[in-house]
C-alpha cells in the first residue's frame, strides 16, 4: 500500500509485509464498543427475532396476518416494548454489520462515504418511522373510533 | 518485522482490505478455510440479506398506525405462493445468522472451545437445517393443501 496517505477508515490500512496499521484515532475505543455491541444486540436479539418470527408465522400465520390483529397486539404495553427493543437492536445491530461490510468493501474513501450515507440513511429512517408508529399509537382513539 | 519500508517486499495490491490480489472460485473452493470461511461468507450474506428486507419490513409495518388499509393490502401479498417461500428464505437466513452468531459469541467469550471451532461451526449449521424441516412445512404445506394454515384452530 502507498506509503504517501491513509486512504482507509477506521479498520486500518494493511501494512506492507502484511498486518495492519492501528486505526485512525489509534487510542480510540469506538471498535471495542461496536464489538461488544453485536455480541450484547445479537444475544438478546436471538430471543426477539427468533420469538418475533415464530410468532408470526408458525403460531399466527400469515393467512391471519391484517392490520387489525397488528393493532391489537400494540395495543399492549408489553408487546410494545417487545417491539421497540427488536426494531431498535435489529437496526443497530444489522447497521453495524453493514458498517463492516462496507469497510471491507469500498476501499476509496470517497465512494465509501457516499456508500455509508446511502445506508445509514435507509436504516435510521426505517428505524425512526417504525419507533414513531410504536410509541405514537394510541389504541384508545384508534379503536374508539371503529 | 521490517523496521523499514522499502525492506518488505512489495505485496500485490487489491481492493480488499487485506491488500491480496484475488483469487479464482477453484482456488477459493479449496482453499484451506473451508467450513470456517463458508460460515463466515454465509453469516455475512444472511446478515446483508436480512437488513435489506428489514429496511422494507419496518416501513411497512409502521404504515399500519397511518393507513390500515393500505397494510391490509401490502400483506396481502405475502399470502401469494411466491412470497411464501420467500418468507422462507427470510426465516432461515435470520435462524442461520442466528445461531452461527451465538456460536460466535461462544467462541469469543469461551476461548478454549476454539479446538472444535470446525464442529461447532458444523453444528450450527445442522441446526438450522435441522430446524427449518418442520418450519418449512409449517409454512408451506398449507399452500399445497396438505394441512392446515397455522392458526387455523386458534380461532384469534
Amino acid at each position: 500500500m502507498s506509503t504517501a496517505e491513509t486512504t482507509v477508515a477506521a479498520r486500518g490500512e494493511a501494512r506492507r509485509g502484511g498486518g495492519y496499521v492501528q486505526p485512525k484515532g489509534g487510542r480510540g475505543r469506538f471498535e471495542v464498543y461496536s464489538w461488544f455491541f453485536m455480541r450484547i444486540s445479537g444475544l438478546l436479539l436471538i430471543f426477539l427475532a427468533l420469538y418475533h418470527l415464530a410468532w408470526w408465522n408458525l403460531v399466527i400465520g400469515v393467512e391471519h396476518l391484517d392490520s387489525q390483529i397488528v393493532l391489537e397486539r400494540w395495543s399492549d404495553p408489553l408487546w410494545r416494548a417487545f417491539n421497540v427493543a427488536l426494531v431498535t437492536f435489529a437496526m443497530l445491530h444489522g447497521l453495524n454489520g453493514a458498517r463492516y461490510s462496507i469497510e471491507d468493501y469500498v476501499r476509496k474513501p470517497g465512494a465509501q462515504k457516499v456508500v455509508k450515507a446511502i445506508v445509514y440513511t435507509l436504516v435510521i429512517a426505517s428505524l425512526l418511522i417504525g419507533l414513531f408508529a410504536l410509541l405514537t399509537f394510541d389504541p384508545a382513539s384508534f379503536f374508539a373510533n371503529r | 518485522m521490517a523496521t523499514v519500508e522499502s525492506e518488505v517486499p512489495e505485496v500485490p495490491q487489491s481492493h480488499v482490505a487485506s491488500g491480496v490480489r484475488n483469487r479464482g472460485v477453484g482456488t477459493a473452493l479449496r482453499y484451506k478455510g473451508r467450513e470456517g470461511m463458508w460460515t463466515w461468507l454465509l453469516h455475512r450474506a444472511t446478515g446483508l440479506g436480512v437488513l435489506l428486507y428489514l429496511i422494507i419490513h419496518v416501513a411497512e409495518t409502521a404504515m399500519v398506525i397511518w393507513s390500515p388499509g393500505f397494510y391490509d393490502e401490502a400483506v396481502s401479498m405475502y399470502k401469494s405462493p411466491l412470497f411464501r417461500f420467500a418468507e422462507l428464505l427470510i426465516f432461515f437466513s435470520v435462524l442461520f445468522h442466528a445461531l452461527n452468531g451465538l456460536r460466535i459469541i461462544i467462541q469469543d467469550f469461551a476461548p478454549y472451545v476454539m479446538p472444535r471451532q470446525r464442529q461447532l461451526a458444523w453444528a450450527a449449521a445442522l441446526v438450522a437445517a435441522v430446524v427449518m424441516i418442520p418450519v418449512t412445512w409449517i409454512m408451506v404445506a398449507p399452500l399445497l393443501g396438505l394441512a392446515e394454515e397455522p392458526g387455523a384452530a386458534r380461532h384469534i
